[in-house]
């Protein structure tokens, strides 16, 4: 299954000679062979409740992984078997080596929690090569986010936060072979999370506090869009920070103001590059939501918020967008979103001069025209706004 | 090693250009017996890579006019000695730290060559680098170099977005055309481009797309890189020159349309191709050229009977070259220089700068080139303008800390480096980029030929490369004929070979 254009798994050589398929044929027997056995093992487990969680089950899970990471079951194992390691290394009584004991001393940590650390460590290296792989297979990102909450719950916070920055330029690497792929997307979210909740005091002074992400994060959006403007999770993630940015940076009603015009400025001047760009809509909605109260899912932007200004907004911008048709009279998305704020202009001004029904009515008509196999959806918006 | 002569041969390559070297390769597991030779004592012909030392001897050599140089490609090849060269020469680096190309050539991510490359195994023995950013230098209007401005040229959506020096009209028509020439051979377009075809590019845009200022024009005309002048440009030429650069862009990674081969370019590709016949039991040898050979009719048996410089005679059932290889008893190739009137004169300048700022990362993440191309505005639409690519030495064409500049220009050479001139100082780099060693030379076209002409059953010709600093896919097309020619019917897929025993196959 290939989406936008990458396909699922990153690209092997699907070399299908006569020496490949052997190949393949040899692997296959071998990882059936390997399946019976952990399951096998696993039965065991159930029935005699004698837990084997020895080393050499947990080496059956890796081979088992790296041929079919998408073998949920196998990752749940492993991370039996790994709870079990952990619980027994934070419950030894016997003291270490001397080798260890230094190690653990130069990390700062004790040695039981600098033992669980390693393991961690080695398992996230060990996950690398198959997240490389399979950067869509939901159980590694999953496998990854479970480690590194291990780690945040066992650790002490400067050994996490570590760890987790280190996610930080993972992510962003996977992001950067593939900056629409949304488990690295929200994987982000999860590690800024993290390393925000873990640099504060604790005391919920966040925002201010040096653990603040969201504008490095809005900066990181731009630096997506720029490289590539169809990417509508850069797009949705800067919306989502939109409203806690402009907190965090105490923002007046002067200073809202002149950061909404700032991205509807930018937003036009991508609309101007591509107005058949599907995404880019979807972001200018979005500015065009914040301004409508009764709309839950996008907070208000400017302070205050209230009919006044909503007009003002909806007659400039539908003015703006009605100068985009020209040189793009194709487009259908251009006529869309003259038709829906047009429709809300309507509601909020009932006397405004800016649009009249029969402009509307000619909207409606090119957008028959161009899409004609939603001429169901069309009727519709017709009947629903009264034209 | 033993005498060649009185050996029998399946077919006798002569030249190891390019051209050549890819057919040796797509030959190298037929089994036949190969002879591959070079008059040269060095590999690559007219595509070679020189060290200072052999770009002396290589000048020398091609230093006179023409008709002294009647069966090379390569004339009036001078290295300049001016005051500013000697105090430069000082601060070169030793002759073999440099590996000087004769012809770079612009490898588009949609060449033909590069699957050949990877279906015949010989990828892994090459290194391609990234050809990232495209720019024009604008030529001040009275002719002094300070004036000079370098513009990036917007490459993609993301860069006509990024690009502050067009209004939203310009960004929305820019668009416009880029999509048009994305599609211009689709059954959608092929009305339109009809209709346009003969008009010059700068014409049409102004009247069928809107573009009409400057900042517009120049970016287009610096992705379709013609050789002749603006007024003289047409869509027929520029539209799919430009798709191609479209068509390729990140299709080997973000951000950029071409690739060079590391250590020298085409010669790099020419020498991993014979090694790959050598290794495939072909024989090489330099220093020979075919001087005398004779028609099958003439002797009553099959083959030909060649006589090498050094005396020695060959039996060849094929003889393949380019025409300047082939020996005038066979070859119909003309001598005569006069009627090749068509030369680039080129340019090789080492600077003492590595000009960073021509190799900007490709994107976000992305690798940082090797090459940039320079398009260097002409005075006027009507005069021709310069093309420079420019090699950092991450190319390993010369030692970190400097850089290689190649120019080209159709015709008279007196603006070449005025144009190289203007370029350094555009970079406003302060102390000024200085130009440490500089050679120049002129590049003669084929005189116009049909392409494998033969004037015997035997004989195949190989279209040399052009002039021009785009590898064209003609060039192994070429070599496919000749070697359709040559294996017959029944002959299994060209370059597709399986990897060798005990070559690692995981990629």
């Amino acid at each position: 299954m290939q989406s936008h254009g990458i396909p699922r798994v990153a690209a092997t050589t699907l070399d299908k000679s006569e020496q490949a398929r052997n190949k393949e044929r040899k692997q296959i027997t071998q990882y059936q062979a390997l399946e019976k056995d952990v399951v096998d093992r696993a039965e065991l487990d159930a029935q005699v409740k004698a837990k084997d969680y020895s080393d050499a089950t947990f080496r059956l899970t890796s081979q088992l992984l790296t041929q079919n990471p998408e073998y949920y079951t196998i990752w749940n194992y492993r991370r039996l078997i790994l709870q079990h390691v952990f619980a027994r290394e934070l419950a030894a009584d016997e003291a270490p080596s001397e080798q260890d004991a230094a190690a653990a001393d130069k990390a700062g940590l004790p040695p039981a929690q600098h033992e669980v650390l390693l393991l961690i460590k080695e398992d996230l290296q060990f996950l690398i090569p198959l997240l490389k792989q399979y950067p869509k297979c939901y159980w590694i990102w999953n496998h990854r986010s479970w480690l590194l909450g291990t780690a945040t719950k066992h650790l002490p916070a400067h050994s996490a936060v570590t760890l987790w920055h280190a996610e930080l330029g993972l992510v962003s690497k996977m992001l950067g072979l593939d900056s629409r792929n949304f488990h690295g997307w929200g994987y982000r979210r999860e590690v800024v999370l993290a390393i925000e909740r873990l640099s504060s005091n604790g005391d919920g002074e966040k925002e201010s506090g040096s653990g603040n992400m969201v504008e490095s994060e809005f900066a990181y959006t731009t630096k997506m869009i720029q490289s590539n403007l169809s990417n509508f999770s850069a797009w949705h993630y800067r919306s989502q920070l939109i409203p806690r940015l402009l907190s965090s940076r105490n923002a007046d009603t002067k200073t809202r103001q002149e950061f909404l015009d700032a991205e509807f400025e930018l937003i036009t001047r991508a609309l101007y590059t591509d107005p058949y760009d599907q995404s880019l809509w979807f972001y200018h909605q979005y500015l065009m939501a914040t301004l409508s109260p009764a709309n839950k899912q996008a907070e208000p932007v400017l302070e205050p918020c209230g009919r006044a200004e909503q007009a003002r907004y909806l007659e400039r911008e539908i003015g703006s967008v009605r100068e985009m048709l020209e040189g793009a009279e194709d487009c259908k998305y251009i006529y869309q979103a003259l038709l829906e704020y047009s429709g809300r202009y309507l509601e909020v001004e009932a006397e405004g001069e800016k649009v009249t029904l029969e402009e509307m009515r000619g909207w409606l008509r090119e957008l028959r025209g161009i899409d004609p196999l939603r001429e169901g959806r069309w009727r519709d918006l017709e009947r629903k706004m009264g034209l | 090693m033993d005498s060649l002569d009185n050996t029998s041969w399946d077919v006798v390559i002569t030249g190891t250009g390019l051209p050549q070297s890819l057919l040796a390769l797509s030959l190298s597991r037929s089994g036949k017996q190969i002879l591959h030779i070079d008059r040269n004592d060095y590999y690559g012909g007219d595509e070679a890579a020189l060290s200072l030392s052999e770009a002396e001897q290589w000048v020398k050599k091609h230093g006179g006019d023409a008709s002294e140089n009647a069966d090379s490609a390569y004339s009036h090849a001078t290295i300049s000695h001016s005051e500013a060269q000697e105090e430069g020469a000082k601060k070169l680096g030793f002759s073999r730290a440099y590996s000087l190309a004769l012809t770079p050539h612009l490898i588009y991510a949609r060449s033909n060559l590069l699957p050949a490359v990877v279906s015949s195994r010989t990828h892994s023995q090459l290194e391609f680098q990234a050809v990232g950013s495209w720019f024009t230098v604008t030529a001040p209007p009275d002719g002094s170099s300070s004036q000079s401005r370098l513009t990036r040229v917007p490459s993609g959506r993301e860069d006509v977005f990024r690009d502050d020096s067009l209004d939203l009209r310009a960004k929305r028509s820019l668009m416009k055309f880029l999509r048009f020439v994305a599609s211009y051979d689709e059954e959608s377009e092929q009305q339109r481009m009809k209709q346009l075809k003969s008009l010059p590019l700068s014409v049409a845009l102004k009247q069928h797309f809107g573009l009409s200022s400057a900042t517009a024009v120049a970016p287009l005309l610096a992705l379709a890189l013609p050789t002749v002048s603006e007024a003289e440009t047409t869509m027929e030429f520029a539209v799919p020159r430009i798709a191609c650069h479209l068509r390729s862009i990140g299709m080997f990674g973000p951000g950029f349309s071409a690739v060079l081969p590391k250590w020298g370019g085409l010669a790099e590709i020419a020498q991993v191709a014979c090694r790959a016949c050598a290794v495939g039991g072909g024989v090489y040898v330099l220093g020979q050229g075919v001087k005398n050979a004779t028609h099958a009719e003439d002797t009553g048996d099959s083959k030909l009977r060649l006589e090498l410089t050094g005396g020695e005679k060959v039996l060849a059932e094929w003889l393949v070259g380019c025409p300047r290889d082939m020996p005038s008893t066979i070859s119909t190739h003309n001598m005569s220089r006069a009627a090749s009137a068509e030369y680039m004169t080129k340019s090789i300048s080492i600077v003492s700068s590595p000009l960073t700022s021509l190799f900007p990362p490709t994107a976000e993440g992305g690798v940082i080139p090797a090459g940039a191309v320079v398009w260097v505005e002409s005075a006027s639409s009507s005069s021709r303008s310069v093309r420079i690519l420019v090699h950092s030495s991450e190319s390993g064409e010369c030692p970190a800390s400097q850089c290689v500049l190649y120019a080209s220009l159709r015709g008279d050479p007196s603006y070449l480096d005025i144009a190289v001139q203007h370029l350094l100082e555009s970079l406003a780099e302060r102390p000024k980029p200085e130009v440490l060693w500089r050679m120049q030379y002129r590049h003669h076209a084929e005189a116009e030929q049909p392409r494998n002409t033969t004037t015997s059953e035997n004989v195949v010709t190989l279209q040399p490369l052009s002039t021009d600093i785009v590898l064209e896919d003609d060039v192994l097309t070429s070599a496919e004929q000749a070697w359709r020619k040559i294996m017959g019917d029944g002959a299994a897929e060209f370059m597709k070979f399986e990897s060798r025993e005990g070559v690692d196959e995981d990629e």
